[in-house]
């Protein structure tokens, strides 16, 4: 067993120039050596050799497609997932005399990345109302008290069951079915977080939630738009992707306030060009843009294209395309005529000469795919934006063609399919019907709660039990110490987990920490070793089984977690048969086969070589929304400027960080170094803001209420950022995002778009 | 000399004894090619515009993905690759034959790009015209033979737009709630 290190470093801000390329070979030493720190060389061995192979591992670390069967490359994975997946495969332990050296009080002052290295939890473990100490229970006791608590509640509405995007299809399966058949639809999830945007904009506009194209339209497109997304850290085998797509002949446009190195050059550490040469320039034209333009650019675009037609008709739209397929055109095409010109502009910070070239690169080409990421989602608009990318998609009729559509790009391993398996609060009666159907009790009907208005409810004592199936859900969380509050007002907590993070030291009265397989793991049941499966940010769906062995012998599976916990707490109400569903998880396939459309003989077809393709209908010309054709929208929009003296900032991950968890407090791409509490502020604005470079600042961000949030003590970076814009790393900067700061009809917080203030470190305003 | 070169096209029409209908639905399934062509060694049929292809002879292999940029029931299905070392695209068209109304003629036009090593070899004289032509004739012995098509699309496709010709076709029927 290795051990974690006995002190937090405490190193020093240290900063270099941002680097203009990612990837290359030092992606490939940065990932063994952090693998190698981890673990045995032989588990680093079995684990790089197994991921995203068929028959493999499903990385852990983002949903990006795999290439089809034999086009995968020995080496089928990037800097980030194999650091992921070897922090998961770690040989660190966390025991029971682990907890009993540590308080939870002095474990809730370790910083996250702390936490984190302290390696797999090995034990189920309860934290008394009365104790400030997590102490060894045994499963049954667990589940026990879980079950006695969540069947003595008033209503099964006073439970919150959260799913995170770890979550297999089988186990999020199971988990919406205990849930309703626990009487309840609170199953927030991460999406909430993510790309709730996305879900609902495409959802209303084309009937679908899902992005149309696979990688064999991305390598085929003549133009590509990455929008508000940082390929190189948070899905760099994304630029394997581009780098064909440039073979082929596309262009791509990077559309980013902050000049990320994966935007810029791409040097592929698997071909000759990467290893010694200067690798592939990704972005041929960058715009960067001010945080939030994005709706105003593509606005911008679409007038342009609307103009361009007037000029030369029928040369410009695909009205063959908007006449058969799509309603709305008219009034789409009346109002972006209105817009004006000088707020796009001011909105984006771009010049017209920029948005003219786009412009020309669209009209030179015939397919083109717009990619986007949170930089769009988490944004007042980020409805809005996506509609109005679906409107600029539309005009030209680039949905539903080869080498052309929308490209929402999902985090998240199965965040995708956990809510294809029905984790969502609103599923729609046909779903709770085929439930009630299948499995003999009355779904609940009344909609439940997402994760902003979880917060809410805990924070007005209306949950008393809040499980959270995999993930980070106090450190995820905007507000946080909102959220913190909300959670620790539960009567219980509970988390399925693999490693020790924030979410286990801020907790309800009650806390249990139940410790599961991970992804790595072989998972033998009573039938035998089991696989699980799950579906990529493009619709494929295909198995992942473990190869290691566990952890530790105590640990269960998530599925045997959860058939345990539903057999304890539901004594038999409904038909479900959770034994068998524990035995074997063919039994959880089948019976979603029957439940789920497109799922037919899934058993069969999902241990097909590279798994099962969902259709999606785009591509199938059929747009199953409310009036049976693509909508076109008008999308009106407030300027999101800060006041005088007030900056824009958008929080971000490091390169050395998955989603909540910073693997060490460096960010090579970005040239920060030692210290993860920074703000980028650019050159002008640290002039105007009357600050200095590495002055030591609060962050304060300014919303209606009369609630301070600060963060504190952060250091000034000059940084190449957009006038006005400023960018700083989450999750310690989701103390600034306020709870009631969401995105219009997706409820989705708005961590890009936060008005703030600076001031001096440790001297409030007067 | 590559420069000389120009786009080969080649030009082939094979009756075969089957209606119209049933030529047209047996050739909608791709992924049956390798059933009776001798090139084609496999197809993935992505969806119903797009789909990849392996050909091969002997040893060696190529592999493309091909999108159908038009198709109509019973008339024709036009197709180009979409891979920039062997550019090639081209159309079959079905007809009733002169001889009779349960007849078919199948004309199938080619047009490859002297790109890449399999557009150069497909420059050799004669060789893309035979190897079209005993492709047809394996299509007319394998339909004559069963008989019947086995299985049909039967949507439009224009301008590389679906236009099903059902208003929920089967393949549409997946999760469409919001994904976020």
């Amino acid at each position: 067993m290795k051990k974690a290190p006995k002190e937090e470093r405490n190193e020093q801000l240290k900063t270099t120039a941002p680097k203009q390329w990612a990837a290359g070979v030092p992606a490939v030493t940065h990932a063994l050596e952090y693998s190698l720190d981890e673990t045995s060389p032989l588990r680093v061995g079995v684990t790089l050799l197994n991921i995203n192979q068929v028959n493999g591992i499903d990385c852990p670390g983002c949903a990006w497609a795999d290439p089809s069967p034999g086009h995968r490359q020995l080496n089928e994975y990037c800097e980030n997932g194999a650091k992921h997946i070897n922090d998961e495969a770690t040989s660190r332990r966390v025991t029971a005399d682990f907890f009993r050296r540590h308080s939870v009080s002095d474990l809730d002052k370790q910083s996250d990345l702390g936490l984190n290295q302290q390696g797999r939890l090995t034990a189920p473990m309860v934290k008394r109302p009365d104790s400030d100490y997590y102490e060894p229970i045994s499963w049954d006791d667990a589940l026990g008290l879980l079950a006695d608590e969540l069947k003595g509640l008033d209503s099964p509405d006073e439970a919150v069951f959260y799913t995170s995007g770890r979550v297999s299809n089988e186990g999020a399966f199971l988990l919406q079915l205990f849930a309703r058949a626990f009487g309840t639809n609170n199953l927030p999830d991460c999406s909430n977080m993510c790309h709730e945007s996305s879900g609902y904009a495409l959802s209303e506009t084309l009937g679908t939630g899902k992005g149309t194209v696979s990688l064999e339209d991305l390598h085929h497109a003549d133009l590509i738009f990455l929008v508000g997304q940082n390929p190189g850290s948070n899905h760099p085998r994304q630029l394997s992707a581009l780098e064909e797509a440039k073979d082929n002949g596309a262009h791509i446009i990077a559309v980013n306030p902050l000049p990320e190195a994966g935007l810029l050059r791409f040097k592929n550490p698997q071909n000759v060009r990467g290893v010694i040469g200067r690798g592939v320039q990704i972005a041929d034209q960058f715009l960067q843009i001010r945080s939030g333009g994005d709706l105003a650019l593509f606005q911008g675009l679409n007038r342009f294209l609307l103009e361009a037609e007037d000029a030369r008709p029928g040369m410009v739209l695909d009205q063959d395309f908007i006449g058969a397929n799509t309603s709305g055109f008219d009034e789409f095409a009346r109002h972006a005529r209105t817009i004006s010109w000088e707020d796009i502009l001011t909105a984006t910070g771009l010049p017209m000469e920029e948005i003219e070239r786009v412009r020309d690169r669209v009209l030179a080409s015939r397919r083109v795919i717009v990619c986007w990421a949170m930089g769009v989602t988490q944004q007042r608009h980020g409805v809005a934006t996506v509609r109005e990318i679906v409107n600029f998609l539309m005009l030209r009729g680039n949905l539903g063609k080869s080498g052309a559509g929308a490209c929402p790009v999902r985090g998240h391993s199965n965040v995708q399919g956990d809510r294809t398996m029905g984790i969502w609060e609103r599923m729609p009666d046909t779903f709770l019907d085929a439930l009630q159907h299948e499995f003999g009790f009355e779904p609940p009907r009344t909609h439940g709660l997402d994760a902003v208005n979880a917060i809410r409810a805990m924070r007005d004592g209306r949950i008393k039990v809040f499980l959270g199936a995999a993930g980070n859900f106090v450190r995820a969380a905007p507000d946080s110490d909102v959220t913190e509050d909300a959670i620790r007002q539960c009567r219980l907590t509970v988390q399925i987990s693999t490693k020790l993070n924030r979410s286990h030291t801020v907790c309800g009265q009650t806390a249990l920490i139940l410790p599961a397989l991970g992804r790595t793991e072989r998972d033998i049941q009573a039938t035998g070793e089991q696989f699980i499966t799950v579906e990529n940010s493009m619709s494929e769906v295909h198995t992942s089984q473990g190869r290691l062995e566990p952890a530790s012998r105590t640990l269960l599976s998530e599925v045997a977690i959860l058939c345990r916990l539903a057999r304890r707490t539901l004594d038999g109400k409904a038909d479900i048969p959770w034994d068998q569903f524990e035995a074997d998880y063919g039994i959880i396939r089948d019976r979603i086969s029957k439940v789920i459309a497109g799922f037919h003989d899934f058993n069969r077809r999902v241990v097909r070589p590279g798994g099962i393709r969902l259709p999606n209908p785009v591509n199938e010309g059929v747009y199953p929304n409310r009036v049976g054709k693509a909508l076109f929208t008008c999308n009106a929009w407030e300027m999101s400027e800060a006041p005088e003296g007030h900056l824009v900032l958008q929080t971000l991950r490091s390169h050395d960080q998955w989603n909540t968890i910073p693997y060490t407090d460096n960010d090579r791409y970005r040239g920060i170094h030692g210290s993860r509490r920074v703000v980028l502020v650019s050159p002008g604005d640290i002039e105007g803001l009357g600050l200095t470079e590495g002055q030591r600042v609060d962050l304060v961000s300014v919303w209606d209420g009369g609630v301070e949030r600060r963060a504190g003590d952060f250091q000034v970076v000059a940084y190449p950022t957009p006038a006005g814009c400023a960018a700083a790393y989450y999750p310690e900067t989701n103390v600034l995002l306020p709870l009631d700061s969401v995105a219009v009809g997706s409820n989705q917080p708005t961590a890009k778009g936060i008005v703030v203030r600076l001031e001096p470190a440790g001297v409030p305003a007067g | 000399m590559v420069a000389a070169m120009q786009i080969l096209t080649v030009d082939e029409s094979i009756d075969l004894n089957v209606p119209v209908g049933t030529a047209y639905n047996q050739w909608t399934q791709f992924e049956s090619f390798p059933r009776f062509a001798t090139v084609v060694k496999d197809v993935d049929q992505i969806r119903p515009n797009l789909s990849h292809w392996v050909i091969g002879f002997g040893p060696w292999r190529h592999e493309f993905d091909a999108e159908i940029v038009d198709q109509l029931p019973d008339s024709l299905v036009a197709w180009r690759s979409l891979d920039r070392r062997f550019n090639q695209r081209g159309e079959v068209v079905f007809r009733p034959s002169d001889s009779g109304s349960d007849s078919t003629t199948v004309s199938v036009r080619l047009q490859i790009e002297p790109r890449g090593l399999v557009g150069l070899v497909s420059q050799v004289p004669g060789l893309a015209r035979r190897v079209v032509h005993s492709e047809l004739c394996h299509f007319k012995e394998f339909i004559e033979s069963v008989g019947q098509e086995g299985g049909a699309w039967r949507g439009v496709i224009r301008n590389g737009h679906v236009h099903p010709s059902e208003p929920e076709p089967p393949r549409s029927r997946v999760p469409r709630w919001p994904v976020g």
